[in-house]
Parts: structure tokens; C-alpha cells; sequence
């Protein structure tokens, strides 16, 4: 993570305000900064989204490819993450600076998406055993402004709420060799359903009280972090702590209430602006990176 | 741990008639040994059924590669599966699993060493995993707490680590390889859709849970009542690594009383 230096009477501002339920920019605990979220912004991809946290800026792009599935899964596609961290973002990720953080958020992301309850990938085979569409999930860290996890978790279900996979007409196995059919209109594609896609939520512990969204200020002044994915349908898919600290058990249970609660609402109002976005259909205007 | 590992549905069904939540069998079949490695400063061997870990904590060195200056020193961990250790061989090259065990293994420990007692110093925690028959990384967290005191680094308490395995209405401590496999897919429709692993690491000194990994799906009340369960777990654990620490320090004092005396009669001699 970028390095910010505070002096202790910073952190100290900070942590008395924590305790008082107030925060620098003038939010509660747990309220999150204002989000933009715009999808279908890269015309090369398969699916794409743009999300902006305050300063964290994130874009994710989509490919598809065919694939052969796993032996030992044959009926499901696959899915793989990678998240590079541009030294735009901070002088820190230059070179192989940003690759930890990269292989850290990417792992994440793979193990909150690992159960068979999160996101459907039988609905990515297109020949059991044969073949398969494979997802490959770029993320690109623009800018970092703090709390990446949570970020990075809602633009990569975004652009897979946007993501189109070609329709396959037909399948059949010609002597070992597998011949496909694509229809030959581009724009007859399948959809993919990601209402079951987790959304991570970082708490971050500040004195004895948690809190949302911390921005990158608020990140150095505390021990330990605990991120949750969290699904629409209230599923923990994965569990985390990020930073130094550790946490009491009661505590720890205290944390993870407080991060379901918040999960569902944040599931929620993603699906909500997703919507709302889908419903401009072809009349939307388009924000792109310049504003 | 072996994710890719599936099992048909005839085997997971025999499986689940002859599991419950056994503990204490696994337990009773715990080793642990400090100071196997001589040339290490520190280093700890344990095995839990199956599986078995062995570790070496090395001198604090300079940090590679760093030109600022760092309060804290720095802990460097690797995770490693011995090529031979699973069902499947084991590439050299660290994959992404080992690399993401190797993050949890230095989460888990951190808060647990003094570390601003080694100021721009790294201290290298190396774990191999020799034999893999399931929940390694919690055997490897343990081993490395070990290590780490022997290898006299200052620490504010041993970390003791466990794990759960989640399968439907079933739970599994310490899972094997076999169960961890059985956690890693869906249950079959029925009361509970549940299933996952959760890895968690603690300090009972001070009460504090340094780390708790969780993968799967499982609803909230699943993992708050697991932290209950891997808590307890933790501690009997816990009791086995003092025991095997003042073994260790036992036997040291006693070899140097014994030096002492050499040394006086041959004084004695001497005069």
C-alpha cells in the first residue's frame, strides 16, 4: 500500500473523532464515500467497468476465450483474475513494487469466488469435458485513494454484469476434434447472471471501533483490517484480515455482523445503479475518463 | 491442501456416515519438537495425524532491497510444499496457492513478535510441508510460532493454529486431505448449503486472533459459532507447545549445569 506519513497529532485527530462517530470528510462510521460506477466503457472487451471511490479509480476489463475445462470439473468453465497495479497510481508500484498487492486483491478475489454458490461457472461450458469459455478478469488500479478490496469486488461485478459471451449455436464432436458454431451476429450474445457475485467489505479497526471505507489517511492509523465477501443472499464466502493487528474472538463476531449488514446494503445498491444504468439503454451518456 | 482433488458421490456419501466432529482422536496422535535443524537458530517439527511440517527461523539480516529506514523489523515467510508431499507432485516454482499460504503464515504471526526490537532487520521464517494429509497451514502456523522461539526471537506469546472444515450441518477440526476436498464442494440439497474451510490463528495469552481465513460459503451464524470452536482447539494446542518449549529450555539448562561442573573439576585439577 502507498506509504502516507501522518504525525501522531494526525492520528490522534483521527482516532478521537472515530470515537465520537465523526470522521474528516463528514461521514458516520459506517457510511461509505459516494461512487460512480459506468460500465461498457472499453468497445475491445467483452465486458468492462469503470468505478470510482472518491480517489481510487478502477477499471476492468473482461476477455473471453475458449478453453478446455479442468479433468477434474469438466462441466464448468473457468475464471482467472489478474489486478495490476499501474505506477500511475503511486510511485510505490513501480517496477514489481505493486505486484504483492496485486497477488494479494487477485487471490482474494479468487477464494471469494471459489464456491460453486457464488458465481455459476457451469453456465461458461459450452462442451463437457471439451471445452469451455474461459473469463480472464484484468483489473487495473488507476488511482489509489484507499480501500482497494471493496473497490476492486464491485467493478469486477459490474463488468461482469456487462459482460457478453457469444452464443454458441451448436457443438459436436467431429472424430476428437470439437467443431463450434458461433452466430453470426455479433450482438447475439449470452448474458451472464451475477446476482449471487460476493462484494468484499473492509472493516477497519480504529481504537474500539470500526469502520467503512476507510480512506488511505485512516488505513495507517490502524492495526488490522477484517475484509468479508459477502453475497446478495447474505453467504460469507470468504474472510480475511489485512495489516498488523489482531483482533479478540467477540470482537472478531462483533466485526462480521457489522460487515454482513453492511454487505447486503452494498449488494444492493450496486444491483440498483446497475439497473438504473441498464434502463438509459442506448441514450446514456457516456462519461468515459474525462471530466 | 489439495482444492483440485474431487470426490465422487458414491465416496463423499461413505464418507459422511463415519464422520463427525472428532477431535480428540487426531489430537492424541500430536508431535512436536523444537531444535531439529542444527544449522538454523531456531527451527520446529510437528505432526498432526498425517501431515507433518517442519520449520527453520534464520539470524535477522539486513532488508534486501530497502533503502528507507523501518521502525519495525520485518518478518519474510514462505510456505513450501515438498514436491513429494500431496497426491500430485508438486512443481519447484511456488504456485499462487502457496504464495497466498505464505501471506496467511505472515499475517498470522506478525502481530505476535516484538518486532520493533529488530528496527531494518528481516527475520526469514521458512515452513516445508513434508507430508500433506490436510489442514497444513494451520500445522505450519504452529510449527513457525515454535520456531520462532526457539529461535529466541522476542515474542509477546506463542500463536497455536487450527482448522475447521465445513461441510452442511458437518464439522470437521484438523480435516485430512480427503475431508478438506469434501469441504471445498457443494453439499448435496438438503437443511444446510454450507461448506468451506476457515484457518484461524490465535494467541491465548492475550486473547487475540491473528488471523482467520475463510473460504467457501457458509451464512454468518456458521463462521461467528466456528471462532467458538476453532478457539478451544487453539488452546489444547496451545498447552502442547508450552509442554515441548520447556522441554527444550529444561534440557538446555541441564547441559550447561553439567558444563559448569566439568569446568570446576577440571579447575580443581588444574590447582
Amino acid at each position: 500500500m502507498a506509504e502516507i506519513l501522518l504525525s501522531e497529532a494526525e492520528k490522534t485527530f483521527i482516532l478521537h473523532g472515530v470515537e465520537e462517530g465523526f470522521r474528516c470528510d463528514g461521514r458516520m462510521r459506517l457510511d461509505y464515500r459516494p461512487m460512480e460506477v459506468e460500465t461498457d466503457v472499453v468497445s475491445h472487451a467483452s465486458g468492462s467497468a469503470r468505478l470510482r471511490l472518491a480517489n481510487t479509480d478502477i477499471l476492468v476489463g473482461v476477455k473471453t476465450e475458449i478453453d478446455t475445462p479442468y479433468p477434474e470439473r469438466p462441466r464448468e468453465g473457468k475464471i482467472e483474475f489478474f489486478v495490476d497495479c499501474s505506477a500511475n497510481a503511486t510511485p510505490a508500484f513501480e517496477g514489481r513494487g505493486g505486484e504483492e498487492l496485486g497477488t494479494e486483491i487477485s487471490n482474494s478475489l479468487a477464494t471469494a469466488y471459489q464456491s460453486s454458490q457464488t458465481f455459476d461457472l457451469t453456465a461458461l461450458c459450452i462442451l463437457p469435458g471439451q471445452q469451455c469459455w474461459k473469463l480472464y478478469i484484468d483489473i487495473l488500479i488507476l488511482e489509489c485513494g484507499g480501500n482497494l478490496f471493496d473497490a476492486v469486488s464491485l467493478a469486477v461485478k459490474a463488468a461482469l454484469h456487462n459482460t457478453r459471451v457469444p452464443k454458441v449455436k451448436g457443438a459436436c464432436l467431429d472424430g476428437g476434434t470439437v467443431d463450434l458454431q458461433l452466430s453470426d451476429d455479433p450482438y447475439d450474445c449470452c448474458r451472464l447472471d451475477v446476482s449471487d457475485a460476493p462484494c468484499l467489505v473492509t472493516l477497519c479497526k480504529i481504537g474500539d471501533h470500526c469502520v467503512v471505507d476507510p480512506t488511505a489517511e485512516e488505513e495507517t492509523c490502524s492495526s488490522g483490517s477484517v475484509v468479508i465477501a459477502i453475497t446478495e443472499k447474505s453467504l460469507v464466502t470468504s474472510v480475511f484480515k489485512t495489516g498488523v493487528g489482531s483482533f479478540h474472538p467477540q470482537t472478531l463476531i462483533d466485526i462480521l455482523k457489522v460487515g454482513q449488514t453492511i454487505g447486503l446494503s452494498v449488494n444492493k445498491a450496486l444491483r440498483a445503479a446497475l439497473l438504473e444504468e441498464e434502463q438509459q439503454g442506448r441514450k446514456k451518456e457516456c462519461f468515459g475518463f474525462l471530466k | 491442501m489439495d482444492r483440485t482433488a474431487t470426490l465422487t458421490k458414491k465416496e463423499t456419501s461413505g464418507h459422511e456416515s463415519q464422520l463427525g466432529l472428532d477431535t480428540k482422536a487426531d489430537r492424541l496422535t500430536d508431535h512436536v519438537k523444537t531444535g531439529v535443524v542444527s544449522q538454523a537458530k531456531g527451527s520446529a517439527y510437528i505432526e498432526q495425524s498425517n501431515t507433518k511440517v517442519v520449520c527453520s527461523v534464520f539470524d535477522p539480516r539486513e532488508i534486501p532491497r530497502k533503502s528507507g529506514y523501518s521502525v519495525n523489523g520485518e518478518l519474510y515467510c514462505e510456505f513450501k510444499f515438498a514436491p513429494f508431499s500431496c497426491i500430485q507432485w508438486r512443481s519447484h516454482q511456488p504456485d499462487a496457492f502457496e504464495k497466498e499460504c505464505s501471506l496467511i503464515l505472515r499475517r498470522s504471526l506478525e502481530p505476535a513478535v516484538c518486532r520493533h526490537e529488530f528496527p531494518n532487520f528481516q527475520v526469514d521464517v521458512y515452513a516445508l510441508v513434508l507430508e500433506n494429509d490436510g489442514s497444513a497451514l494451520a500445522a505450519a502456523i504452529t510449527c513457525a510460532a515454535l520456531a520462532l522461539a526457539d529461535a529466541s526471537v522476542p515474542m509477546y506469546d506463542l500463536v497455536v493454529a487450527a482448522t475447521l472444515g465445513v461441510h452442511g450441518d458437518k464439522k470437521f477440526m484438523d480435516p485430512t486431505v480427503e475431508e478438506e476436498s469434501l469441504c471445498n464442494i457443494l453439499p448435496p440439497d438438503g437443511r444446510s448449503r454450507n461448506h468451506g474451510i476457515i484457518t484461524a490463528a490465535f494467541s491465548p495469552a492475550h486473547q487475540q486472533m491473528s488471523e482467520f481465513a475463510q473460504s467457501g460459503a457458509m451464512d454468518i451464524d456458521c463462521a461467528t459459532s466456528s471462532i467458538q470452536l476453532l478457539r478451544e482447539a487453539c488452546e489444547s494446542i496451545y498447552l502442547l507447545s508450552q509442554q515441548c518449549l520447556l522441554k527444550g529450555v529444561t534440557k538446555m539448562l541441564k547441559k550447561k549445569q553439567k558444563e559448569i561442573k566439568l569446568d570446576l573439576s577440571s579447575d580443581r585439577i588444574a590447582c
